[in-house]
């Protein structure tokens, strides 16, 4: 029942140029979300008294506690709904079509024939697209009155239409062409353009609304006038501080509503903002969706947003995580630093003993070729001699291998936000070498099970430059 | 639909409805056939010498999560689509303007409006001149324009 279509070709501000209602242009925008552009939807007042979507709003503030507008702070528990505007906007969604044809039609025509009330839709839904500039430019140049009056006409003309279909009552009143609600003749414009709330059949609940029926007791159209107790509302979550909850508790919040619980840390902390997001959202709508559409909602967020990588697996997690623009850098090197130095250490073993390996076999060739060239080892060798490698020192850790390992499957992806499309050759003519010569020279030496990584561990914690233009 | 991709396409596909319906001057839409990469025209239309009679091509790049995080916009060189001369822009396109960043972009900013900044920013300038240090960042730049932190100093742009 919402008014925002499901396809990427929505009703359009510009659809009213070159029409005489081109006036309702600035009306209509002045109904749209400075953000998504669309209609609002539960349009919620900031403190500083810009009006946004909700879903709009709070996932800016999720990012940013600001206003988009003025940049004022704003928290989102002070976010009030706009009621009015709610409903300013839905009504004028309501007329928009009827306006929309009655400002495509081509007016100069002397009074048109009678036709049928389908063939009356039929013209003016399949050939509006189609007619739209013609009619457009034809009826530019009709002066406001005689608009009015063929508007009249036609209103009148789809009336009389029905009449030949249905048997009308002698009450001296026409029905809306709309919502079919009768009335006087000179209230249906009125109507039309302030309170017509779409076909009946559509929308049976809305129209006994409009015409003051008691029974209704849907508190979206007059929520000010009809005073009824407001429904029990679903509970706006609170927002969390993730930084100061533990990972057994998050899951067990998300467990509790019912979330998944799978993934990394830092897709569980999105998975709930987002839920929270989506959720709070929700309570601001006028028709609530049912919870599995929200459900729904998340996974297809989950999707789209990438974070659910195909193979989730947790090296991938990891890479996205480092990659992430709030990542810790200081906080991950810290962390990993014992990681970090076994490597080193072991980087420096393995060079070792295979520097002794080598020297000692270029000792017994020394007889027939000259044993200094061997002595300056190829770096290759270094990088893939884990055969000489402590098996033990994953047991020692407590680690599983494939864990390990998976944590230097982690490093290999952080390098890789350059695959987003952003080629840095793009803007250099040389190849890149990620950083890499920032690094201490030992840094080189981290033996890698499998090829080797383009760059390694701390490249993004230490090599991040910092360009000040001045 | 759902939030997500289909949140930034969505408003795409209203930019670019509204784009179709006319530009300001000076300012071409070049390419928009999908929803993450767009390529604009824009010229300086006044009389400052230094741009007069130039275009310049803008390649926009669009993350899932515009219009919440901005998208990217570099300057694209091409035999006849110099990259214009300015302070605050590297000769790889890369631009230093506080909108375009996490801090100064707003989600009411929409691409036309980026153009127009990026139009007014060049018509102020009478500098000819390159930023300081251009040529070593041109030359040890890896980063996304994104992850670049740059030090928004002026405050005359």
């Amino acid at each position: 029942m919402e008014p925002r279509n499901e396809e990427l070709d929505v009703p359009n501000l510009t659809d009213w140029l070159n029409t005489p209602l081109a006036g309702l242009m600035p009306v209509e925008q002045a109904f749209r979300c400075h953000v998504c552009k669309d209609f609002y939807n539960s349009p919620m007042l900031t403190s500083c008294n810009h009006t946004f979507c909700s879903i709009c709003i709070r996932r800016y503030l999720s990012t940013d506690p600001t206003c988009p507008l003025c940049r004022a702070k704003v928290e989102e528990v002070k976010l009030r709904g706009n009621w009015a505007l709610r409903e300013a906007v839905d009504a004028f969604v309501q007329a928009r079509d009827t306006l929309l044809q009655v400002a495509r039609k081509p007016v100069a025509a002397p009074s048109p024939p009678k036709r049928k009330a389908a063939e009356y839709d039929e013209t003016h839904t399949d050939g509006r697209e189609n007619k739209r500039h013609r009619m457009s430019t034809r009826s530019r140049r009709v002066k406001g009155g005689e608009v009015t009056a063929a508007m009249m006409r036609e209103e009148y003309d789809a009336i009389e239409s029905d009449d030949s279909t249905y048997s009308e009552p002698d009450d001296g009143l026409v029905a809306c062409p709309i919502c079919q609600k009768r009335m006087k003749v000179n209230q249906v414009d009125p109507h039309l353009e302030a309170s017509c709330v779409g076909p009946p059949d559509e929308q049976s609940s809305s129209a006994s609304r409009s015409r003051g029926n008691p029974n209704s007791n849907s508190r979206s159209a007059r929520p000010a006038v009809q005073i009824s107790p407001q429904k029990t509302r679903p509970e706006r979550l609170p927002a969390l501080a993730y930084s100061m909850i533990k990972d057994g508790a998050l899951r067990k919040k998300m467990a509790e509503l019912g979330l998944s619980t799978a993934g990394s840390r830092p897709m569980l902390e999105r998975r709930h903002q987002e839920w929270v997001i989506i959720w709070n959202a929700n309570c601001d709508s006028a028709k609530p969706k049912k919870r599995f559409e929200l459900l729904h909602d998340l996974e297809v967020w989950e999707k789209t947003m990438g974070t659910r990588a195909p193979t989730s697996s947790r090296a991938a997690i990891l890479g996205a995580q480092i990659k992430d623009k709030n990542f810790d850098r200081e906080g991950w090197a810290n962390k990993n630093k014992n990681s970090f130095q076994d490597l080193i250490a072991n980087a420096r073993r393995t060079r070792n003993q295979v520097e002794k390996q080598n020297r000692e076999a270029s000792e017994e060739q020394q007889k027939d070729s000259e044993k200094q060239r061997h002595e300056q080892l190829p770096e290759v060798m270094d990088l893939t001699g884990p055969s000489s490698q402590p098996e033990g020192k994953y047991k020692a850790e407590g680690k599983s291998k494939a864990e390990v390992e998976g944590e230097g499957e982690s490093k290999v992806e952080m390098d890789i936000p350059l695959d987003e499309g952003f080629h840095p050759a793009d803007y250099s003519p040389e190849p890149p070498h990620y950083g890499i010569l920032e690094q201490p020279k030992e840094m080189q030496y981290v033996p890698h099970q499998g090829p080797v990584p383009p760059g390694n561990a701390e490249m993004p914690i230490q090599s991040k430059p910092t360009f000040l233009p001045q | 639909m759902a939030p997500g991709a289909q949140f930034a396409a969505k408003r795409l596909g209203k930019e670019l409805t509204k784009i179709s319906k006319g530009l300001p001057a000076g300012i071409v839409l070049v390419q928009g056939d999908n929803f993450e990469e767009w390529l604009l025209d824009i010229q300086v239309l006044d009389s400052n010498p230094l741009y007069m009679g130039q275009t310049y091509r803008l390649k926009f790049k669009f993350g899932s999560s515009y219009p919440i995080e901005p998208p990217e916009v570099v300057f694209v060189k091409l035999p006849d689509r110099p990259i214009p001369i300015h302070p605050h822009i590297y000769s790889n396109g890369i631009i230093c303007l506080d909108l375009l960043g996490q801090q100064g972009w707003s989600p009411v900013q929409n691409v036309e409006s980026v153009c127009m900044s990026l139009q007014s920013m060049l018509t102020g300038n009478t500098k000819n001149e390159r930023p300081p240090g251009d040529e070593e960042f041109v030359r040890g730049n890896r980063l996304r324009p994104k992850d670049i932190d740059f030090y928004y100093h002026d405050n005359n742009v």
